[in-house]
């Protein structure tokens, strides 16, 4: 039937909705708050993505009597094996989902800790380009190396409800599941900023060597905020790859980290909740591209292209009328900060 | 009476200019010491010499406190203000998105909020965060600026940044304190409150000083001892008045 679904748009817009965000919350707070220039988000992305694919296809083959010596899941019959092995135990699925989720956050959180090491030696101006460089460099790695499908990536990687016959049932489910895990991280940050580890993140995003004057170890800050930004970008990476079913390393293009730039510019640097407006708005008109144009069918304009002009408008329209994005930084909140307003306001009548 | 801090002839040379040329003095405990001398004539860079911005060219720094001696010359700026060694500087370099109170509470030393592992339970954190919150509201009281507390600090006067600076040093608990030039774009009736309150902390929690300033009729009224510096060389040194009426200070600063 000819017609626009609206169900399914609406479910495909709310998950990349959902594990795009994720990004921008983190990246949010490594570069909007703690004054890090993250240009290679895509990286951790990247590693969660790759982590949970090799695991499942690996692990569902080995544990079903496969040898994987003999047939890779890259192979075409890995792959074959994998569409009729994949959904059969439940809690399989669901235990490896688990597992994959925190081996993500521990190896893309453990390489974010890694690479502050490189990155304190280069001196601040240099961070964004020494991490712009590692994501191509882990791409063009993907890209060559066997084990992980090189260039034709991983396939078939059984989500966690692959089990449930009705589709729509399965992908509103996964939809719940990525919401989950964004209210975890939304939590987890919101936690994080509005503290006095949050108040020393701003501190050496204003002026790092006054932070290290008032004996803030600077480094070490940065490294604890790359850990747990990659750590749950990681976790975006996974649910991705459990979304498409597949990974490939042009994917994971530099062009990912800078989607999210243009989550958080336009939705406020430094504020998390325009992180989630931001992601929001740069989702949907993704979406609502890829969803409207076959209709429309226009085959002159790829929507890919289109898409960029639109959120490059979209940037320089909200930037000239609110230079600071649409929901500009808040101070944060700390008990401190909320008896301090009941005190002046006290005093004010 | 012991010393706090010892700086033994310590040399600093940018290429040819000798900003530092064998400086030796010291701080004693409970001391309040003025630093004077004309632009250019090395006051500051001693300070970033003893607070670890700059590696000394020759001689060393030494600190003393309850736990021992230490030599101090060479340590990273966060290392030197743990060893409690607090600096505030000239032109105010306040984290300018935060908030005064913020400004103020970020300083103290050993928060248990700034722990990664603790920051996720509030509980753990909550009653020394409104300690802290106390202590700044008391200080912030005590110069009248109680009504600037939520004001982002880029919002301020010339004059309440440069408080604020002074103020954010004094919220750590330490055992010497270095300001660059506190009174500098204060005006007098504050200026003399600032000296007056640093002097009651000298007298009751026996903190020491050790204090730059060019307005020399305000900070001759509090301070025990003075050194003078003249192009990276100590010109002389002693009791305020003797300070002021040496033929060699006055040469000095007005430049025959």
């Amino acid at each position: 039937m000819f017609g626009f679904d609206i169900v399914g748009f609406m479910i495909s817009w709310l998950t990349l909705f959902g594990i795009y965000s994720i990004l921008a919350i983190t990246l949010n707070v490594e570069s909007g708050i703690s004054g890090i220039t993250n240009f290679g988000k895509v990286v951790f992305y990247g590693i969660g993505a790759y982590v949970s694919a090799m695991l499942t296809t690996y692990l569902i083959l080995m544990l079903n009597g496969v040898n994987v010596s003999e047939i890779p899941p890259y192979n075409i019959n890995g792959v074959i094996l994998l569409g009729e092995l994949g959904n059969k135990n439940p809690a399989l699925n669901i235990g490896l989902f688990l597992l994959a989720i925190i081996l993500s956050f521990i190896v893309a959180g453990a390489i974010g800790y890694l690479l502050t090491y490189p990155i304190l030696r280069v001196g601040p101006e240099f961070v964004g380009f020494t991490l712009l460089s590692s994501g191509e460099l882990t791409r063009i790695f993907l890209l060559h190396y066997e084990p992980v499908g090189a260039s034709k990536g991983l396939m078939g990687i059984p989500n966690p409800f692959g089990w449930i016959p009705d589709s729509r049932i399965r992908q509103i489910l996964y939809l719940m599941l990525v919401l989950g895990f964004l209210a975890l991280t939304f939590i987890t940050m919101k936690k994080l900023v509005n503290s006095p580890l949050g108040r020393t993140l701003k501190a050496v995003r204003d002026d790092e060597t006054a932070a290290l004057c008032m004996g803030k170890h600077v480094p070490k800050i940065k490294a604890t905020v790359l850990f747990i930004g990659s750590g749950f970008s990681g976790i975006a990476g996974a649910l991705l790859s459990y979304y498409f079913t597949s990974v490939n390393p042009n994917m994971f293009a530099p062009s990912v980290t800078f989607n999210a730039w243009a989550m958080i510019i336009l939705g406020g640097f430094g504020n998390l909740v325009g992180s989630l407006l931001g992601a929001a708005i740069i989702t949907l008109v993704d979406r609502a591209l890829t969803f409207i144009i076959p209709l429309l069918g226009i085959t002159v304009i790829s929507p890919d292209y289109l898409r960029w002009l639109i959120v490059g408008l979209l940037l320089v329209i909200v930037l000239l009328v609110n230079p600071r994005g649409l929901l500009p930084e808040k101070p944060i909140e700390t008990p401190a900060s909320k008896e301090m307003k009941r005190e002046t306001g006290e005093e004010g009548g | 009476m012991s010393t706090v801090l010892e700086v033994r002839d310590v040399a600093k040379y940018f290429g040819g200019i000798r900003a530092l040329d064998g400086i030796t003095l010291s701080v004693p405990e409970k001391g309040l010491i003025g630093l004077i001398g004309p632009n250019g004539s090395g006051k500051t860079t001693l300070f970033n010499v003893v607070t670890g911005f700059y590696v000394p060219d020759r001689g060393s720094v030494w600190f003393r406190d309850s736990g021992g001696t230490w030599r101090i010359d060479g340590l990273n700026p966060n290392e030197v203000f743990r060893k409690g060694i607090v600096r505030t500087f000239q032109t105010p370099r306040l984290f300018k998105s935060l908030t005064v109170l913020e400004n103020l509470l970020l300083t103290p030393i050993g928060q248990k909020g700034e722990d990664i592992t603790r920051v996720f339970y509030e509980k753990t954190w909550r009653d020394q965060e409104l300690e802290l919150a106390r202590k700044a509201v008391k200080l912030l009281k005590t110069f009248n600026m109680l009504q600037y507390a939520n004001l982002m600090a880029s919002e301020l006067s010339v004059a309440h940044m440069k408080m604020l600076e002074t103020m954010r040093g004094l919220m750590t608990p330490a055992t010497l304190y270095l300001l660059d030039e506190p009174a500098a774009g204060v005006d007098y009736p504050q200026a003399r409150e600032l000296f007056s309150y640093v002097k009651r902390l000298r007298n009751e929690q026996g903190l020491s000083f050790l204090i730059i300033e060019h307005r020399i009729e305000i900070l001759m009224e509090f301070v025990d001892y003075v050194y003078v510096l003249h192009n990276g060389r100590l010109l002389c040194e002693g009791k305020p008045q003797e300070v002021v009426s040496d033929p060699r200070v006055i040469e000095a600063y007005i430049g025959v």
